[in-house]
């Protein structure tokens, strides 16, 4: 599938939040190209959880406006924008099966309630969970949920994803299976990702664009491959480029690459 | 907004509970006057009263918890069989009003008790140490309740680290069992504290000569109407609910957050296990005395003079409108229930699955309140609040009032049970466009419907037992059955009373039974 890099999906702009006296979000203006995969980058309490939910209407901004295809949305409700989430711990309807969870909302839905179950089919089986149609969300691994609970997403056509620590709940080879995995479900179904992480690795290996976020600014927006080159200022030098050179040098000493100096 | 609904049934649900629990204690307060206090604080019978109250309860609070804890060690932490059984078994006295259990001793060691005249000993029942005894039957069932809940949610690694740094079973009670249950064991003090302090049907029917703050308030409502004087006793009851709500409030707020990692591991011990069976053996016997003493009474043609067996005495009080009387509680106990049950299950969703506000909590708060306010208070506020309005003396104010009065405890199982889902259903519902009441019931209602069995056992089951609230609302027309037992009492149908408590026992073990096999079929349901 084609990536078009140039046609623009979402704009934010001066995107304002207030909690009490603190400003979580300080008008912050961003643009995601249409399939792109942007990851937003930071540690916690920078305002990227808040933006999120912003972004979906869970939350309402304090000013600002977003735009979707041209198309002001800044005040629809959350089940009007288009847009998917998924969350870091699956939040399955824990009494009903893997079909029906997917199902479920499509069946509430006028347009949809009578392809529901083979929209369910389809996306279950692109995901690769049809084995498990009739299970309940206990009886499946931490991987297996996080796939239903995105296949419930995806069933319902959402040309935005947003994903909120989706795979920090999982463990080391799950993880790194599910990353390749996202990528793949993003090709498929040629939609837009924003990806929220407080993991640098991650967050780099994902993106097409990484967004660096700290105290509700943003520090820099570029390719992994400009950001690690030219990071724009101390702070991403030291949160990122730090870091991400520690566990490349952990590796050189495995491999023997270089030599300990004490 | 979407959620239009749910917030119009949370201002309905909070003005309902601020009409139906904080007017009715305002009324109280307001028809306080204050010659009255000085009049009540100076009369003769003031001083006596409170300090019997206080020592009685605090008695009667000490060897009820004491006993209690014994009996939920016995059955959580030793190896002893039929532990289910004994359980239940223990709870029975829960199944029958306050004021049967003062009968019950009536029947057994009165001064023409079955003990008393069979084997010639009377231990001179009435006074301090019926009240302590009755006291003891009505409380130690509930406090067993909390402790053994205590008990089951006690971490095992912390032993086994105290056995590893060899510490000796009496440090390591000195070090992790006590400081653990320190805090819990001050909710259940206070809790059977309470019970006992407020409750009138053990020490009317054998205080004798000894007066307690409860029975003195009953004595103005009832016998003088004396209103004003009934609501200032009515604040003292209060005193000692209201310390242990803001203290179990705090301890709330602290958390409960102790994870279990390992269930306890019983050792070895035969002998402790030998004790275990003999005193269970021995509460299990004196519990069921009085229970048999009911049975046998309610068949004996007329005690103590012809002790021949008959169904006399059952066909005259049916005649006496029992019946009627039974039919009443049934009405009001499945009313309060299934109206308790919607309501309360939707209070519960509105607080615990919405977003922390002020509206919530103070819905939260108020729900909890009912906690902090003894029975008959409540029922004295209800009669002052609503006097005059329609509702008064219909059978709808007895099954409010008994709403209002067991309120809080099945709102804090289904708070509880709520409370455990992931909190990002609500997010998942909003962006999917599934509405909140599609939650609740699509979701919700099948997950927790083990819980709403429970709520409503335990609505039912209280209000059938149930003399507290109800006592100053019922006229002879809407009477529940428990509090026909007084009313035999003071005309001597001793007979008549031990069949009510018989018939009372009956339903009760009749409805844990269903509820027993409901909660089996449901689990077998396999929902979750």
């Amino acid at each position: 599938m084609e990536i078009l890099k140039d046609e623009i999906k979402l704009v934010v702009k001066d995107l304002y939040k207030n909690y009490g006296n603190e400003d979580v979000l300080k008008r912050i203006s961003f643009e995601v190209k249409k399939g792109e995969f942007l990851s937003v980058l930071g540690p916690s309490g920078c305002g990227k959880t808040t933006l999120l939910r912003i972004l979906i209407g869970l939350e309402r901004q304090d000013g600002g406006t977003i735009e979707k295809d041209g198309v002001e949305i800044t005040n629809l409700s959350p089940s009007d924008r288009g847009m998917g989430i998924i969350f870091q711990n699956y939040a399955l309807f824990p009494n009903m099966t893997v079909l029906q969870n997917v199902e479920y909302a499509l069946k509430l839905r006028k347009d949809k309630k009578d392809d529901a179950r083979k929209i369910a089919l389809e996306t279950l089986e692109m995901i690769g969970m049809s084995e498990h149609l009739d299970k309940k969300p206990r009886q499946l691994s931490g991987g297996q949920q996080q796939r239903v609970a995105i296949a419930r997403t995806l069933a319902l056509k959402p040309d935005i994803i947003l994903l909120d620590e989706a795979i920090s709940a999982l463990d080391v080879q799950n993880r790194e299976i599910m990353k390749r995995e996202l990528k793949e479900i993003q090709k498929k179904s040629n939609s837009t990702m924003i990806f929220i992480t407080h993991e640098q690795e991650e967050a780099f290996y994902l993106a097409d664009r990484v967004m660096i976020m700290s105290e509700g600014n943003i520090e820099q927006i570029d390719t992994p491959e400009n950001i690690y080159k030219s990071p724009k200022n101390q702070y991403i030098k030291d949160f990122v480029i730090a870091h991400l050179e520690q566990k490349y040098e952990s590796l050189l000493k495995c491999t023997g690459r270089i030599k300990n100096e004490e | 907004m979407k959620n239009k609904t749910l917030n119009t049934a949370r201002i309905l649900i909070t003005v309902f509970l601020v009409v139906s629990v904080l007017l009715p204690l305002v009324r109280l307060i307001l028809n306080i006057h204050m010659e009255d206090v000085a009049g009540i604080m100076q009369s003769p019978q003031f001083k006596p009263m409170i300090l019997n109250s206080l020592a009685t309860t605090s008695i009667a609070t000490v060897i009820s918890v004491g006993m209690a804890w014994v009996l939920a060690w016995f059955v959580n932490r030793t190896n002893i069989r039929f532990k289910a059984v004994f359980s239940v078994l223990f709870t029975l006295p829960m199944l029958i009003p306050s004021i049967s259990h003062g009968m019950g001793l009536v029947l057994l060691f009165g001064d023409n008790g079955l003990i008393t005249n069979w084997f010639g000993i009377n231990i001179g029942l009435y006074g301090y140490k019926g009240i302590v005894m009755g006291s003891l039957l009505y409380s130690f069932p509930v406090a067993f309740l909390m402790l053994t809940d205590v008990f089951q949610y006690e971490d095992y690694t912390v032993y086994e680290a105290a056995s590893v740094l060899g510490l000796s079973k009496f440090q390591q009670f000195k070090t992790i069992t006590f400081p653990n249950m320190k805090k819990p064991l001050i909710s259940v003090v206070f809790a059977v504290f309470t019970m006992i302090f407020t409750d009138y049907g053990v020490p009317l029917t054998v205080g004798g000569k000894i007066l307690t703050i409860p029975v003195y308030m009953y004595r103005e409502v009832i016998g003088l109407l004396d209103f004003s004087k009934g609501a200032i006793i009515g604040i003292v009851l209060l005193i000692p609910a209201v310390i242990a709500f803001v203290l179990d409030l705090k301890s709330e707020e602290n958390g409960n957050a102790s994870t279990v990692t390992k269930m306890y591991e019983i050792t070895d011990n035969k002998l402790r296990d030998k004790i275990a069976y003999i005193v269970c053996g021995i509460v299990i016997f004196l519990i069921s005395l009085p229970l048999a003493a009911f049975a046998y009474l309610s068949i004996v043609k007329q005690y103590p003079i012809d002790m021949g067996l008959s169904f006399a005495n059952i066909k005259q009080a049916f005649e006496l409108g029992v019946g009627g009387y039974l039919l009443n509680s049934l009405t009001i106990a499945l009313l309060t229930s299934l109206v308790g049950l919607v309501v309360i299950y939707l209070t519960a969703y509105l607080t615990a699955r919405s977003k922390k506000s002020f509206s919530t909590m103070t819905l939260h708060l108020i729900s909890m309140v009912s906690l902090a306010i003894p029975g008959i208070v409540l029922g004295l506020g209800y009669v002052l609040f609503f006097k005059g309005s329609w509702i008064y003396g219909t059978l709808i104010i007895l099954v409010l009032v008994n709403m209002i009065h067991f309120f809080a405890s099945p709102y804090l199982m289904a708070y509880n049970s709520l409370g455990k889902f992931n909190e990002k259903l609500e997010d998942v519902a909003d962006v999917m466009g599934v509405s909140r009441i599609r939650m609740l019931l699509d979701v919700y209602v099948p997950c927790t419907v083990e819980s709403m069995v429970e709520m409503f056992s335990y609505l039912f089951v209280n209000s059938m037992v149930t003399i507290s609230a109800v006592s100053f609302l019922a006229n002879f027309k809407n009477m529940p059955l428990a509090l026909m037992i007084p009313q035999f009492d003071a005309q001597s149908l001793i007979e008549a009373t031990a069949f009510i408590s018989i018939i009372i026992l009956f339903v009760n073990g009749v409805l844990k039974l269903g509820v027993y096999f409901v909660k089996r079929y449901i689990r077998a349901q396999d929902i979750m």
